[in-house]
């Protein structure tokens, strides 16, 4: 009997130990990543660890020299037809490259419809400016402000960019600085040449503008804020659909991201005509597609660094936060009089997600100290991202 | 010398009184009511007290390396009621047979959720007792022991890592199986199934199939068996349910803790699964029984991981689990020892490789290899209620821990029934 059973026992044992070696078993734990080079790149982005890496165009890779050339651009106001603006008039640091007024001022005199955003890791959206769903890079967005005549910003045409050329090319400083920036070029600093690498370097350095170390990312929240933080993520307030992930909103992309389908909502902040239209030319995607589904609708700025901001949404209609909070949680905005008199809660173009909400005047308070918690305080003194030209 | 073919559940009652409580669920799970035997309704309680569990509240339990889901949830620590089920079955004619049988389920934050485990009706062909057998419906798989045993009918009051790891811990689906029933020891069939049961999914892109075959014998006061399975299944954008596959938002913590929203990171691949059980038991003497088991199964699976925000990654997988059991019984005692141990050889190729895998919990911990080690205390106090003491070495996560467990079972017939057929 027990010969029999030992057969069978050890044939047992024999298969089992069989199905194990030709499994080819490996005998510890293991997980290989090849992340196909996400995290590599030739400019030190100052990203932690746990954020992705944003894109970088084929045709302009990040250098440190390009990001210091465009940081140099940016404050520089001889690039406007009168050296009365630059980039970072209305893009100033302490307010994370925002100005702090309803609508900003071009080098004319011309008033933006819009208002500036906030420059804080544009790197990682996937469109730039409020509406515009075909403005995929900063370099195509930088052209605009320069060049753009609708509204005149900086106010660089036919008729004045080689006066515009020349008092740049007359600086030595920028001699040293294209050199540097673009090191394959013999004359980076003449004619169209100098037109093309002034918009890359200044992209370069709009790209470079990361920010991740607020109070949130430290963890070293207010007991008001981690409980502002539980009513962003409820299901009640639901803010976290659209201001989602690492950059606060789902129009982030970075190298991870295959695709990203170009994503705008309508807030319900104007309802003029009773059919849910907006003040021209503020129309947002609309005024680009002419779709009149597209009414109303704006990309959703990140919340980093929102709380020095103000005035919010993009027309700089809205004072404060609470202003912004008060208006989600009657699911839209109405204005009672006016040229703009409308019940923005009723809009048919308003998003589906955005539905009224009960809010307390304590949650409203701990919802702004979460808010305030994404301040990067660092990064709005940073004098890497400081004027150079001071500092000169 | 006579070496005998024993039928499970003659194995059962063979196996002495300890072996009550692992009859019930046995026999209701793939057993044939015989023709003129009346209803059978069956029941199981099983309450667990447990020191910890292997995850604080708010975090989710993702063994590393594994890409788990279905209803794998963490024990939770203190009392909890880990299983209640009633199951039934009848004879209709000469060959045809129904089963029914609801469970919990366990859930988020303790709560539970009562299922329909079995809805299917058989048909027995060419003799009462077949051998061939044809089940339609919703039913827990026949492939592998370790997906027919509740907790309750097994030694531990956790499941194994192959379960958790590889099946999310049940398998109930709708589908169809044929199979040569318990005849001369042998037990061999097919199943396909629709794919609602983890790891597959349902749909056009989804679905499972499986094949297996098992022998029972005795000699002596022997008895052993053995067995192998494959499965083989499709997943086309495979949420891990438990915390995710929905709508997602951020648990509402308490005061002071922190919760964070599950990645939601899903799967779609094709994935094979082989496996192998063997046991055997000796009687010694009138009263005791010494025995050793074990199983050993395979994942092989490649695909993509992906999430909502268009991240992709490609992800080829070689991993196994293993588990091997003695246990000594003796009068109403039963001391029983688990070992078990899984390793994972996960490769992801792609730019956001990193970010999914960490939010799928497919990283293994650098130099650690996730392992548990049990040791049980069966007290059977009354035919149908038994007393359970365990002590859990956990090492499934790298900062170890361990814990220890107290629970009764009540398993038993709520009534016979005189068939009125």
């Amino acid at each position: 009997m027990f010969a029999v059973f030992r057969i069978n026992v050890t044939g047992l044992f024999a298969l089992v130990a069989a199905a194990l070696f030709l499994s080819g078993c490996q005998t510890e734990s293991q997980t290989f990543v090849d992340d196909a080079g996400a995290r590599e790149s030739a400019f030190d982005w100052r990203v932690p660890a746990s954020v992705p890496l944003p894109y970088e165009p084929d045709d302009n890779p990040m250098t440190e020299e390009k990001f210091q050339l465009g940081r140099h651009l940016f404050y520089d106001a001889r690039l406007s037809v009168n050296g009365e603006i630059s980039c970072s008039s209305c893009h100033e640091q302490a307010r994370a490259f925002s100005d702090g007024v309803q609508h900003p001022l071009g080098a004319t005199g011309e008033v933006h419809p819009r208002n500036s955003q906030s420059l804080t890791n544009a790197a990682y959206f996937n469109n730039l400016t409020w509406g515009n769903p075909a403005l995929a890079t900063i370099e195509q967005q930088v052209m605009l402000p320069l060049f753009g005549e609708s509204p005149i910003e900086h106010g660089i045409n036919e008729s004045n960019f080689e006066q515009v050329l020349m008092s740049i090319q007359a600086d030595e400083t920028y001699l040293r600085l294209y050199a540097a920036a673009f090191p394959e070029q013999e004359e980076p600093l003449l004619g169209e040449l100098a037109w093309d690498n002034s918009v890359k370097a200044i992209a370069s350095f709009v790209r470079g503008m990361t920010s991740f170390d607020s109070a949130f990312d430290r963890g070293e929240m207010s007991e008001s804020a981690k409980r502002g933080e539980a009513l962003f993520n409820s299901e009640r307030l639901e803010c976290f659909h659209c201001h989602d992930g690492y950059n606060f909103s789902d129009a982030t992309i970075d190298r991870g991201v295959t695709f990203l389908e170009p994503l705008f909502h309508n807030t319900g902040l104007y309802n003029i005509d009773g059919m849910g239209a907006y003040p021209d030319p503020n129309t947002g995607r609309h005024e680009v597609t002419g779709n009149p589904d597209h009414m109303g609708q704006f990309r959703t700025p990140s919340l980093r660094n929102v709380a020095v901001t103000a005035p919010y949404n993009h027309d700089g209609s809205v004072a404060t936060l609470e202003d912004v909070i008060r208006n989600y949680a009657a699911g839209g905005r109405v204005i009672a009089s006016g040229e703009n008199a409308g019940d923005g809660r009723i809009s048919p173009y308003k998003d589906g997600v955005l539905v009224s909400f009960q809010i307390t005047d304590a949650e409203v308070s701990d919802l702004v100290a979460f808010l305030e918690s994404l301040t990067d305080d660092a990064f709005l003194t940073d004098p890497r991202f400081s004027n150079p030209w001071r500092a000169d | 010398m006579k070496i005998t073919m024993i039928p499970a559940k003659r194995l059962a009652s063979a196996a002495g009184v300890s072996l009550v409580l692992a009859l019930p669920s046995q026999v209701y799970a793939h057993y044939i009511p015989a023709e003129g035997e009346p209803t059978q309704v069956h029941g199981t309680v099983m309450t667990t007290w447990r020191s910890a569990s292997p995850v604080d509240q708010y975090e989710f339990w993702q063994i590393p390396g594994a890409f788990m889901g279905g209803d794998a949830w963490p024990v939770s620590q203190g009392v909890s009621l880990d299983e209640v089920s009633v199951t039934a079955a009848k004879r209709l004619d000469e060959n045809t047979f129904v089963k029914l049988g609801v469970s919990t389920h366990d859930g988020s934050d303790g709560h539970q959720s009562v299922g329909i485990e079995h809805a299917s009706i058989g048909f027995v062909c060419c003799d009462v007792k077949g051998p061939w057998v044809v089940d339609v419906g919703r039913m827990s798989a026949a492939f592998s022991p370790e997906l027919l045993a509740h907790r309750s009918t097994s030694k531990f009051t956790e499941p194994s890592l192959i379960a958790d790891v590889f099946f999310g811990r049940h398998f109930h689906d709708q589908g169809i199986r044929i199979w040569l029933h318990e005849t001369a020891g042998w037990s061999a069939g097919a199943e396909i199934w629709q794919g609602k049961a983890f790891p597959a999914t349902d749909g056009t892109d989804g679905g499972a199939w499986d094949a297996f075959a098992r022998y029972s014998f005795s000699v002596g006061s022997v008895e052993a068996n053995i067995g192998a399975w494959h499965y083989r299944a499709q997943a086309s954008s495979r949420a891990d349910h438990r915390y995710g596959g929905g709508h997602q938002h951020t648990p509402v913590a308490a005061p002071g803790e922190q919760a964070v929203q599950f990645p939601d990171v899903r799967y779609t691949c094709d994935l094979d699964l082989t496996g192998v059980h063997a046991g055997a038991s000796v009687g010694v003497g009138k009263s005791a029984r010494v025995g050793i088991k074990g199983a050993w199964a395979q994942l092989n699976m490649e695909g993509i991981l992906h999430d909502s925000g268009s991240r992709e990654a490609d992800v080829t997988a070689d991993q196994y689990a293993v588990w091997v059991q003695p246990y000594l019984t003796l009068n109403k005692h039963t001391i029983a020892l688990r070992a078990e141990r899984f390793v994972a050889d996960n490769t992801l190729t792609g730019a956001a490789a990193e970010t999914l895998g960490e939010g799928a919990g497919a990283l293994s911990e650098e130099g650690h290899t996730p392992e548990r080690f049990t040791a049980a205390w069966l007290y059977q106090w009354r035919p149908q209620v038994q007393f359970r003491t365990e002590y859990i070495s956990d090492q499934t996560f790298a900062d170890g821990q361990n814990r220890y467990a107290v629970g009764v079972v009540w398993q038993g017939s709520f009534f016979n029934s005189v068939s009125s057929d």
